[in-house]
């Protein structure tokens, strides 16, 4: 059964940890032969740990130097992860066919447990797409000339996007000047869009393009696709520009929010965790009773003798003008008073999250969110 | 016009938005190096008239806002702020200045008794004067509070700068958080070292704020001099290159 192919991050170097204490002499024998190792094969396996020693002898200096991966190598690179996913999930026992990427990840974690602290040195088997950086290909052909027309800019798909951008720019405006010779213009007033997209960030344009940006460059081009969004586009021009655009998550939908339940007199209640520090706190609210708040089983006065606490206590049911509408029993334990005291606001916000509004809801994690 | 561009900042190394903390949690373990957050995370909003305000009031910058919020995360209030009507934000700063050694509850206890103070003095004031002073007598010890500090607030500072191997004191504008500050420092040390053996701290503090209230007294005085010095030494004003 050929060994999947898995590999320790990019080509970086690690430090060995072992459990025990191993003496200096060994480890240097070690590394000599595992750096002895990078040399002879591409493909590194996992029971090879390479490490390269601070100071760099002649042996190591053809490692520095920028890998290059061709078209061929990844190709191959994608079949032998492809049959290794599949040997994978013949080992796990599970279906082939409909093996994905989580599954592998949980595979890898069962088969090579690994206690090193930093992720990205624990060994992965992913896509090596996701693995081997972004290589542009031979940008000239066998006569040495160039393909594209704006090779010698030295960043030619920026500048070809940019020409692209501010052509369908002069193409809108032309088209407007045309409405407005004919006297069909009508102003329309561009409807402002609400929040839930933003412009592509600098970092992703420079992996859509294979290229690096300037902040100058990146600024220009964004000001370049607000001023085509700002003119009344059509189908194409809408879509080239949305093609930049990213949605962004509205954050509360991402607490799920309980329903209420019922105990056995057909009072409402509702239960809520939270923690602060090293506090952990259950509060259960329930939805009629007069402002009482029982932690731990005893009165929340005798509790928290500082005002400080009970201010916050009190600060969920205050911002909802809920004061003395609700009553609280919760348990609390760790932490001290302080973060006590944190953990149980938080419990209690989360609860209270039932009974209210979804408005409500946004305007308390604005306010008091969860950490 | 679309959203201009929110500057969302992806922690780009695959980690996510801003989350700096480590997602393994053993059990038995308890983690010791806490998180920060990261720059993307917003102060919170304890304001609830911010939130009740009907829709239909917002101005198009506030409706904005408002959506922009909604997508962005926001850290969680201190345990020292709440909406109550009661917090103040220049008491909450006044006593974290003259607390010592994280004693918040001392502190805090401190400060009540100043105010408490203030409150009996200026009423036994009241009650002895006769009508047309009953007047003119302030009994609230907040707005005695924020006007002592206001009185104690220099207009013009002093800075040391090097020039030619020598330090002088330049005179120098001060922004309001560092004049109040100033104010709050020299209160609080006035009231620690001149105060006699055997007085305690809110009687002191009482009786300085009472003073600094009428524009008199030994931190007014503090304040005088520092103009004085920077009268004197105008000259200098053309080291300054800010």
């Amino acid at each position: 059964m050929a060994a999947p192919c898995v590999s320790c991050g990019a080509a970086a170097s690690y430090r060995l940890f072992l459990a025990g204490r191993v003496s200096f002499a060994r480890e240097q024998g070690l590394w000599k032969a595992a750096a002895a190792g990078l040399q002879t094969g591409t493909r590194c396996q996992i029971l090879r740990l390479k490490h390269s020693p601070a100071v760099t002898t002649k042996k190591n200096v053809a490692a520095l130097r920028r890998e290059s991966y061709t078209v061929d190598f990844i190709k191959k690179q994608i079949e032998e992860f492809n049959i290794g996913k599949r040997h994978l999930a013949n080992m796990m026992g599970e279906d082939p066919e409909t093996f994905t990427q989580e599954d592998i990840d949980r595979a890898i974690t069962y088969l090579f447990p690994s206690g090193l602290f930093e992720k990205r040195a624990r060994p992965i088997m992913k896509h090596p797409e996701e693995i081997f950086p972004k290589q542009r290909a031979i940008q000239w052909g066998e006569d040495g000339r160039p393909f594209h027309f704006l090779f010698y800019t030295g960043k030619q798909s920026y500048y070809s996007l940019m020409h692209e951008a501010y052509g369908k720019v002069l193409h809108v405006e032309e088209r407007q000047d045309q409405l407005r010779a004919k006297g069909l213009f009508s102003e329309k007033p561009k409807t402002k869009d609400p929040i839930g997209s933003r412009w592509l960030i600098k970092e992703e344009l420079e992996e859509m393009l294979v290229e690096k940006l300037s902040d100058q460059d990146y600024a220009q081009f964004i000001r370049l696709l607000e001023r085509l969004s700002a003119l009344p586009c059509d189908a194409a021009e809408e879509e080239f520009v949305g093609r930049f655009r990213r949605t962004v998550t509205v954050q509360s939908k991402k607490h799920l929010i309980e329903p209420l339940q019922y105990d056995e007199q057909g009072m409402a209640f509702s239960t809520g965790r939270g923690k602060r520090k090293t506090a952990n706190a259950e509060a259960v609210v329930h939805g009629h009773g007069s402002g009482k708040i029982e932690i731990n089983g005893v009165d929340y006065l005798l509790y928290f003798p500082v005002t400080q606490d009970r201010e916050q206590l009190m600060f969920p049911f205050h911002f909802l003008d809920r004061l003395g509408k609700h009553d609280v029993t919760c348990t609390v334990s760790g932490g001290g008073r302080s973060s006590q005291a944190g953990a149980i606001r938080l419990a209690v916000a989360r609860a209270l999250c039932s009974f209210i509004t979804e408005d409500e809801v946004e305007w308390m994690r604005q306010e008091q969110t969860e950490a | 016009m679309a959203a201009p561009t929110v500057k969302v900042a992806l922690g780009w190394s695959g980690l996510g938005l801003g989350v700096r903390r480590a997602a393994l949690r053993l059990p038995g373990l308890v983690q010791v190096r806490w998180s920060r957050y990261g720059p993307e995370y917003q102060d919170p909003q304890t304001d609830k008239e911010y939130y009740r305000k009907p829709l239909a009031q917002l101005t198009e910058e506030e409706t904005y806002e408002r959506e922009l919020r909604k997508t962005q995360v926001i850290k969680a209030a201190p345990a020292t702020k709440t909406c109550s009507v009661f917090e103040d934000p220049v008491i909450s700063k006044f006593t974290n200045m003259m607390m010592k050694g994280g004693n918040k509850i001392l502190a805090r206890s401190l400060m009540t008794q100043t105010l408490e103070a203030v409150k009996r003095k200026q009423f036994e004031k009241y009650h002895a004067a006769s009508a047309e002073e009953q007047a003119t007598i302030e009994r609230n010890p907040y707005t005695i509070f924020h006007q002592a500090l206001k009185n104690c607030e220099p207009v013009i500072g002093l800075v040391p700068i090097l020039k030619g191997g020598h330090f002088y004191q330049v005179p120098v504008p001060l922004a309001d958080r560092r004049r109040r500050f100033l104010a709050m420092k020299w209160m609080i040390t006035e009231c620690r070292e001149k105060k006699p053996r055997r007085m305690l701290m809110p009687e002191k503090l009482s009786q300085e704020l009472l003073e600094a209230f009428y524009n008199r007294g030994p931190v007014i005085k503090r304040k005088h001099d520092m103009h004085k010095m920077a009268e004197a030494n105008r000259a200098l004003a053309h080291y300054r290159w800010w």
